[in-house]
């Protein structure tokens, strides 16, 4: 590559690290921004100020923010690790057994991944106040595996197609059972699968506005999509725009730090088995 | 509103049984299948498929919520009243211009975004690949808040920073139109998806063999007839795959519409209107019906997808 | 026996603090409320200390616009939910809510004793088929906000009535803007239904008890001039840009600018304007400038009839304690109450009395105004049918540039048609 190429190719990809973060960037400054501010028509603030943070975190609004961000978390961690565990299964199953209704399962998850939630939201609704579940965190957990799931067995199954399955004959060989070589031999391989999988399905959790806004009504389980839409300002007619820009950053650092931390598991889960077609 | 991960390609190898008593082993095997698989495919179905048997049995009745008493048996009527009217299908053609532009534009851009970050040196690379995963990590309502207030009239820097456009003034009022709202909605949509199309196609370009390069270099093609001729066909496959998987989602657009515009100046979407049957007017059955519609439809263009475009999912799912 | 003394005192605190955490002898009240500044959560503090340990009221908030407000509600009460016993309702719900059955019905005496002193448009909105449904806890209104320095420059003389067209005339001669409220939400039914009224029409003539029985005022010479009004300050060169999405909040920073003249708003605008004084990110010369009056009226010797708004306190049917509840509604609306909540948290008080509180009227330099304001206060349609009517109206009234004299007509027809299950909306 010549020098004027690499030069090209370099600042290409400045190009996409500005055109990724701007957004971002746009969000936390504006949540830097004072109440007067907001509207000054510039990118930056002109005084920057934690009055946003404060109001969420220890003020007004924190009677809302602070209990929906504990849902959030609770909920999100919770439908991940139960998809995890449910998809660790039915994945080993797909990639490593020969059974009828291998097509059908994956034909099921398929088919659970297009559909539209809206058509869900409202029977589940009436389905969960009759038991009991509305405004629940399980009434919440249910219908996040029904997002997560289909992606996690379909991660999962990919990663666990590249284990090396002749050391789970080797310990069967050995005279263990199959559940055996699967506990002991093939779970310590298939660890970083599931956990690039965990990621992704935490990401998906932590995307539902949907689900969110139909399904809970109050403190006891609302996560904070759902609650950005409850903040107000000094009165019921002014905008709680700073209030919502801070919530919206707080709500980004989580899924940032792992982005951070994981990069390349996350893009080997999200593409994986199209790399190795 | 739901993000997909391209399905594996592979083709499972095939299970070389151990030798012993075959038929035992493949009882064993097929008990052990269902007991791994069988919990996860149970809540599967029950979460979606209740639901949809639930809500056909509704668009069949005329029922509002504030008055139980009075719910009557409609038959097909509900779907009569949507399909006769024009606010379904405008809500269609809302939804269709916002998946064709977006699918489209992204496809467009994230190949662009595939090639950089295929030739990017190592040294930037890292920090691309980092970025990049940023807009689909981000949670939907939080990118249309961003671009919402980005846009607006009073909170916004836009207006100001490209008023030199021409028809862009500091007086623009990006959400008091039909034509500048969807503008809106696309771009934050594109943002927000673009990264995920680019990491499948970036995927698919490491698959394109060196070999047929070098060879088509050899026989002096231009960069350009390398693209079309040898780059791209070998692609097909992940290109297809991605575009199915971002026009389903693209149809179910729901967050960014309810976040930027609620729905006013014509914005509404399949997905909306659904929503705004049932949970706001409270009309159980009429809104059933909507969201029985738009589940065919999702159906439909899945089912032209595989048909029509050969895309091969059972490949896809290395089930073959 | 000083021990034993001592061993019975610590048994009954410990009692005590049982009977107070546990909710098993204090039942607990929840109310769900709109989110405000925080009045209501201290009302409900004041209210369960009040009434010495026979209730505990606790506060569930709401999302922000009302629309959403009643949607969380209204499917908890489908559901038959026990856990509401108040909630704050905006005035143009408690109709759909006493129809479905949500509400249970207001003991005589309390009735009574609410309706004492409340301003007559508060009251109706709480009526539905003859009975009080819901109690009075604060009214909105919207006044007409000048700039004193632009009026005079006019030549308008605003201690007698003015009209929308002076209005326009007069923004547009100082090239001063107009702000009111043209975003497709309520606001602009709050701005149609005053408009409506100041011509002498009614949106809902007749409301029957099916939605077929309706019978609208939409297709009427009177409705005729109010979309005729709405259309030229929306098309006059007064309005700001983004007319069609100016929100309330987007009219109050229009009338801090400096192109400020006229604005039809809530009181809010004036407690903000003083709050950003005292932050110093306003200039106190802004606020003094500020004038008010009585809503515009839509021609000369027609009657202002400003847009009433507020809250009105409702006690769910499926409440397992609804004498308690209407005991804590009693607490709520007392008159200090309201006085407090009307300078704390700027939401002008349903009761005419509390205008004369010195508190209030130190707060408030425009409280007589406001009280004046409510006496000729008009509300929304009422109607079990609120948000489909709501609903019809945005589609055919905005962007309200476009409104014309089919709008009224076409709005009505299509009323029919979505209450009789024929259209979607």
């Amino acid at each position: 590559m010549s020098t004027k190429e690499k030069t090209w190719w370099w600042v290409g990809g400045v190009l996409i690290i500005l055109y990724c973060l701007f957004p971002i960037a746009w969000i936390v400054s504006l949540s830097f921004k004072t109440t007067a501010d907001l509207a000054n028509k510039s990118f930056l603030p002109s005084a920057w100020t934690w009055e946003n943070y404060s109001t969420i975190l220890t003020g007004t609004a924190s009677d809302l923010f602070l209990p929906a961000l504990r849902n959030s978390f609770g909920i999100c961690l919770i439908a991940t690790a139960i998809s995890c565990l449910l998809s660790m299964f039915a994945a080993y199953a797909i990639a490593r057994l020969d059974f009828p209704g291998k097509k059908l399962i994956l034909g099921t998850a398929l088919g659970v991944a297009i559909f539209p939630v809206i058509s869900i939201v409202t029977p589940l609704f009436n389905l969960w106040r009759q038991i009991g579940l509305y405004d629940t965190w399980p009434g919440l957990i249910i219908p996040y595996l029904s997002l997560t799931l289909p992606i996690s067995i379909w991660t999962m199954s990919a990663f666990f197609r590249e284990i090396p399955w002749e050391m789970e004959q080797a310990a069967q060989v050995d005279g263990a059972t199959t559940w055996q070589a699967f506990r002991k031999v093939i779970v310590p391989l298939a660890a970083p699968g599931v956990f690039t999988t965990a990621i992704i399905a935490f990401f998906i959790a932590w995307n539902d506005f949907a689900y969110g806004i139909s399904l809970t009504s109050t403190s006891a389980a609302r996560p904070v999509p759902a609650a950005l839409g409850l903040f107000s300002g000094a009165s019921q007619f002014q905008d709680p725009t700073g209030a919502i820009a801070a919530a919206a950053v707080i709500v980004t650092i989580p899924v940032v730090v792992l982005v951070l931390l994981f990069q390349r598991r996350i893009v080997a889960g999200l593409t994986n088995g199209a790399v190795k077609g | 509103m739901t993000q997909t991960t391209l399905p594996p390609t592979e083709k499972t190898q095939p299970v070389s049984a151990p030798r012993g008593s075959i038929s035992d082993r493949s009882r064993a095997e097929r008990k052990l299948g269902w007991l791994l698989a069988g919990p996860a495919f149970v809540v599967m179905l029950l979460v979606t498929a209740y639901p949809i048997v639930q809500a056909v049995y509704y668009s069949l009745f005329n029922y509002r919520l504030t008055d139980p008493d009075n719910r009557s048996f409609e038959g097909l009527g509900n779907y009569w009243v949507i399909l006769t009217d024009g606010v379904w299908w405008q809500a269609i053609l809302v939804t269709v211009i916002i998946t064709v532009v977006t699918v489209a534009v992204e496809l467009v851009l994230g190949f662009a975004l595939a090639l950089v970050m295929a030739k990017a040196l190592s040294s930037i690379r890292p920090v691309v690949r980092a970025a990049i995963l940023i807009p689909y990590a981000v949670i939907t309502v939080v990118s249309a808040f961003a671009w919402q207030f980005a846009f607006r009239i009073d909170t916004g820097f836009v207006n100001s920073w490209f008023a030199w456009l021409p028809g862009v003034s500091d007086t623009t009022d990006w959400f008091g139109g039909q034509a500048s709202s969807l503008f809106v909605i696309c771009l934050a949509e594109i943002w927000k998806t673009t990264p995920f199309i680019s990491l499948l196609l970036l995927a698919g370009l490491a698959q394109v063999p060196d070999v047929l390069q070098e060879a088509a270099k050899v026989d002096g093609a231009t960069w350009w007839q390398r693209m079309w001729r040898v780059t791209i066909p070998n692609m097909k496959a992940a290109i297809m795959v991605a575009l199915l998987f971002r026009t389903l989602d693209a149809f179910r657009i729901f967050d960014s519409i309810f976040i930027m515009t609620a729905g006013a100046n014509n914005t509404e979407s399949v997905s909306f209107l659904a929503y705004r049957q049932t949970i706001s007017r409270v009309e159980i059955g009429l809104g059933s019906a909507v969201s029985v519609l738009l589940f065919l439809s999702v159906v439909l263009i899945a089912f032209l997808f595989i048909k029509g475009f050969k895309v091969d999912l059972a490949q896809a799912r290395g089930e073959r | 026996m000083l021990g034993s003394a001592a061993a019975a005192a610590v048994v009954a605190s410990t009692l005590a603090a049982c009977g107070g955490g546990e909710g098993g002898s204090t039942p607990t009240l929840t109310w769900y409320i709109n989110p405000d500044s925080g009045g209501q959560a201290t009302i409900a503090e004041r209210c369960s200390e009040q009434s010495n340990g026979a209730y505990r009221i606790e506060v569930a908030q709401l999302p922000r616009d009302s629309p959403a407000q009643r949607e969380q509600l209204i499917r908890r009460l489908a559901a038959n939910d026990e856990s509401i016993d108040l909630m704050s309702l905006d005035v143009v719900f408690p109709p759909e809510f006493a129809q479905a059955g949500f509400l249970a019905p207001v003991p005589e005496d309390v009735a009574q004793e609410v309706s004492e002193g409340v301003f007559e448009g508060a009251l109706d909105s709480a009526t539905w088929n003859d009975e009080l449904v819901a109690v009075p806890f604060w009214s909105n209104t919207q006044l007409l906000w000048y700039r004193k320095s632009v009026a005079d420059a006019a030549g308008l003389d605003m201690s007698q009535p003015v009209t929308w067209d002076q209005l326009i005339e007069a923004a547009e001669g100082q090239d001063k803007l107009l702000s009111a409220q043209g975003r497709r939400s309520e606001s602009l039914m709050v701005w149609f239904n005053a408009l409506l009224e100041s011509a002498g029409g009614q949106y809902i003539v007749e409301s029957g008890e099916s939605p077929e029985d309706i019978e609208f005022g939409l297709a009427t010479p009177e409705a005729d001039r109010a979309s005729e009004v709405m259309a030229a300050v929306a098309n006059s060169s007064a309005v700001g840009a983004g007319f069609t999405t100016a929100s309330e909040d987007t009219s109050a920073s229009e009338f801090e600018s400096d192109d400020a003249g006229f604005m039809v708003n809530w009181p809010f605008v004036y407690a903000q304007a003083q709050s950003k004084v005292e932050a110093g990110t306003l200039d106190a010369s802004v606020p003094e400038d500020y004038g008010w009056a009585l809503y515009p009226a839509v021609d000369e010797g027609t009657p202002s009839a400003p847009p009433l708004g507020g809250i009105d306190i409702a006690v769910s049917a499926f409440s397992r304690n609804v004498d308690l509840a209407y005991e804590a509604v009693t607490c709520i609306v007392q008159d200090d109450n309201q006085a407090e909540y009307m300078v704390t948290n700027g939401n002008p008080a349903s009761s005419v009395a509390v205008y004369d509180d010195p508190e209030v009227q130190e707060a408030y330099p425009m409280a007589d105004t406001i009280r004046e304001s409510l006496e000729l206060a008009a509300s929304r349609p009422l109607t079990a049918y609120y948000s489909e009517v709501l609903g019809c109206f945005l589609r055919e009234f905005h962007p309200p540039g476009s409104v014309n004299d089919q709008t009224g007509e076409r709005t009505e027809t299509l009323t029919r048609a979505v209450l009789s299950g024929e259209q979607l909306l």
